[in-house]
């Protein structure tokens, strides 16, 4: 007994010092979001493949310099409607212009809206929200104005201010911005009325915290990862608003290049020179479905809950 | 208390209809160039030679459509002397004195003067507030017959009386002479079986598409060739007709064959038509997406959550990603495009037309496709998360078998939220279609808001504003209604007070 005992054990030293020391594996929030998300490979091979396309769409263009009212080509029936080839790699269009060209540029402008309007309406929303979600004061006129503007359908009050502010990358954005940035505050409203009478906050007021402590140390760092969800969801969306306003000639208009447009004019050539309608598509599903992914991966990630 | 929160509730609403309908009368009325009406209208072109009439026309059009209040000269002129005297000619003429008077007298009324570009002749407009319009919109939005409209309106005395009768088709009627309709209340077969002409909508008239025809009847009014059948008259004689008996109107003028045919004159029928109306098309539509996607949505998200990160769940997965990610747009055409190369379905509605089974099939899956990966999505949510409380566990462990749990507890509460969703869904549906019906062609009421902005028919834009507008209001207010009907413990007064 005795022996055995001493081969499984043996005798430390006693050491002073090392009682000072907290004895826990450093932990660095973002570090940590990195490794959870770099953990599966196909969301990493997804999001190289997205940045090159996003880059690509933004470099291409400025190399390209298209520009879809200049239409050189328009008279000559030979450079019409051609097929895939070395020299136009998608083929070109009805006017003779060159559709590869004309689709990053397209999505250029797609990406760029998509991003803009995100960024936006998520700012304004979270910074709202957070206080919406504390003042109880606020809350009593937020919530009829959240009342009257989510009754209004949002496509009809695009079409309406497409309509009287006419088409344009400007309006486009305000028009996407204008009303959308309610619902996310009103969602983080919600988020935040569920945790900001939780006992670590009851306890936090209690020893004197201010409001704007509250906020940004207490809950915001809470809500990153449905903020990142919400975020993931929105730009596709917002993508897909522009593309739809376009398609029915309200979004941006004849002087910018876009994929809706494009889409709704080579529908009429669907049959006839089928590549010209389903590049286009196939680049702003592809461009879409890829962002979606990401950004749903970065979501995930970014929940402290599935850290190991 | 209840009670209390739904008229609270009902009066909220009504404001919210108000200020919507406000802020769209100021976007559309103050903020769109007002010669742009115009553009789709083909008198203007006619009067392109002749800028005085042009002129004219443009100030009667605007009139009508409530921009302004606008006099000229020649109506000056019959206001102020005998029609066929010889003054009212020498009025008419350029450079008269009575322009001269004209000018003085509207100036004083704070008109704005013009004058024409060719005679020089003087007219004056004065710009009508945008709230009094909307006031007025409100005023006349819902119009009541009653027994003195023909003598209020035409100035025609007849003997007025309502009474009991039968329509020519033997239904039960209560019958009126006087008013606007002959029939007030009647009965017949078809659905909703008792129908009604005392209240009607009015939205205002429709300029320039569909000129001169008042909103609501655009939208309703069934559509495509005329549905001649025999028709028994109010008289007791039959013809082949397509009017609808039930439906007619007082007209003052009849013409030769009016009085052949009817025995007063209530000869103002509505033509009846073959295909549905665009509301008609647009809710049968909406239905069919509703039961589809409801009859798959459902039974795919319970599956989805039985087989949680299982088969079934990830294959679940892919459809729903794909559907949130990809562009409407894109999908639909992609949609479409198997729909009409392997199935052999028709890519457009108008190719066999309403009567046609085959014409609804890709209208109506395309519209309940995303409504199936989001049913799909939230069911399994709501079933995930029901799944890990704590009465599951303790029914598991008291014994229950396991499709008794899914039935009886995690079902019941899993549905709460979703069969909220269930009117939203539908007027979802509704306003979802514009993209369906612009894609498929469908004559339905989702292209007509597209369609009206892009040819300027401002008073359509502001109708259907409203009837959006109205039927989002009162699906959500269905769903909260419907919610706690299922579920006893959700009360909506209290859920109000709580916040």
């Amino acid at each position: 007994m005795e022996n055995n005992k001493n081969e499984l054990f043996t005798f430390a030293e006693f050491d002073e010092s090392k009682s000072e020391h907290i004895e826990a594996p450093r932990y660095s929030y973002w570090k940590s979001v990195w490794r959870t998300f770099v953990r599966n490979k196909f969301t990493v091979a997804v999001c190289i493949f997205m940045l090159i396309v996003v880059v690509f769409s933004m470099i291409q263009p400025i190399f390209s310099q298209y520009d879809p009212m200049y239409m050189p080509n328009i008279n000559d029936a030979t450079l019409k409607f051609l097929g895939p080839s070395s020299q136009h790699l998608f083929g070109t269009d009805n006017f003779g212009r060159d559709v590869f060209d004309a689709c990053w540029a397209g999505a250029k402008n797609s990406l760029i809206i998509g991003f803009v309007c995100t960024l936006i309406n998520m700012i304004l929303g979270v910074v709202i929200g957070a206080i919406w979600g504390f003042s109880k004061k606020m809350d009593r006129w937020m919530i009829e104005i959240y009342n009257v503007i989510s009754n209004v359908p949002f496509l009809l009050l695009a079409m309406v201010l497409s309509y009287v502010l006419g088409s344009g990358f400007r309006s486009l954005i305000f028009i996407m911005c204008v009303t959308n940035w309610i619902y996310v505050a009103y969602f983080i409203r919600t988020q935040v009325m569920i945790i900001r009478d939780r006992e670590y906050n009851l306890a936090s007021r209690c020893l004197g915290t201010s409001t704007w402590t509250m906020i940004t140390k207490n809950i915001l760092p809470y809500l990153i990862s449905v903020i990142m969800t919400y975020t993931a969801r929105e730009i596709p969306a917002n993508i897909s608003y522009e593309v739809f306003l376009s398609f029915l000639g309200l979004g941006l208009g004849q002087q910018n290049a876009s994929l809706g447009r494009m889409i709704s004019q080579y529908t009429t050539y669907m049959n006839a020179y089928p590549h010209l309608f389903w590049i286009p598509v196939s680049i702003l599903a592809v461009i879409s479905i890829s962002l979606y992914i990401v950004g749903q991966a970065l979501a995930d990630a970014s929940d402290p809950r599935t850290h190991r | 208390m209840e009670k209390g929160y739904y008229i609270k509730r009902i009066v909220r609403s009504i404001i919210s209809i108000f200020i919507v309908i406000t802020v769209v009368f100021i976007l559309v009325y103050s903020l769109v160039p007002r010669d742009r009406i115009f553009n789709a209208d083909d008198t203007i072109v006619k009067l392109g030679g002749k800028p005085d009439e042009r002129q004219l026309y443009k100030m009667r059009t605007w009139q009508r459509l409530g921009y302004l209040t606008f006099e000229s000269m020649s109506s000056y002129c019959s206001l102020t002397y005998e029609v066929g005297s010889d003054d009212i000619v020498a009025c008419n003429t350029a450079g008269s004195k009575d322009e001269a008077n004209f000018v003085e007298k509207y100036t004083n009324e704070g008109y704005t003067i013009e004058y024409l570009p060719v005679s020089g002749s003087p007219i004056a407009y004065k710009e009508r507030a945008i709230i009094s319009r909307v006031l007025e919109w409100f005023g006349q939005l819902i119009q009541i017959d009653n027994k003195n409209f023909v003598e209020n309106t035409y100035g025609v005395e007849i003997e007025e009386r309502v009474y009991f009768g039968r329509t020519p088709t033997g239904g039960l009627a209560l019958k009126c002479d006087g008013c606007e309709h002959k029939y007030l209340l009647y009965t017949d077969l078809s659905f909703p079986f008792i129908h009604q002409n005392v209240l009607s909508l009015h939205l205002g008239q429709s300029y320039p598409t569909f000129d001169s025809l008042q909103v609501l009847n655009v939208i309703t009014d069934s559509q495509g060739q005329e549905n001649r059948k025999d028709t028994i008259f109010e008289d007791g004689h039959t013809e082949v007709s397509s009017l609808k008996m039930t439906s007619c109107r007082y007209k003052p003028n009849l013409d030769k064959l009016d009085r052949n045919r009817f025995a007063d004159n209530y000869a103002d029928c509505v033509i009846q038509k073959k295909s549905p109306s665009m509301m008609g098309t647009s809710f049968i539509m909406g239905v069919i997406a509703l039961i589809l996607a409801y009859g798959i949505g459902l039974p795919v998200g319970l599956a989805m959550a039985k087989s949680k990160s299982g088969v079934v769940d990830k294959i679940g997965m892919v459809y729903i990603i794909f559907m949130i990610s990809v562009p409407s747009l894109a999908y639909i055409y992609f949609f479409k495009f198997i729909g009409s190369t392997v199935f052999g379905l028709p890519s457009a509605f108008p190719t066999y037309g309403s009567e046609d089974i085959r014409s609804w099939i890709l209208p109506c899956i395309s519209l309940a496709l995303p409504s199936i990966s989001s049913l799909m999505l939230w069911t399994r949510r709501y079933m995930v998360d029901q799944m890990n409380s704590d009465y599951v566990k303790f029914a598991k462990s008291k014994g229950l078998n396991q499709g008794e749990i899914y039935r009886k507890h995690i079902f019941r509460n899993a549905i709460i939220p979703i069969a909220q969703g269930i009117p939203s869904s539908l007027a979802g549906c509704l306003t979802g279609a514009i993209i369906t019906e612009q894609v498929y062609s469908v004559g339905g009421m989702g292209k007509m808001l597209p369609d009206s902005i892009n040819s300027y028919n401002n008073a359509m834009i502001i109708a259907l504003a409203f009837i959006y507008t109205t039927i989002s209001i009162v699906a959500v207010f269905a769903g909260d209604i419907i919610i706690t009907w299922i579920d006893p413990r959700i009360s909506l007064a209290s859920k109000e007070e709580g916040r």
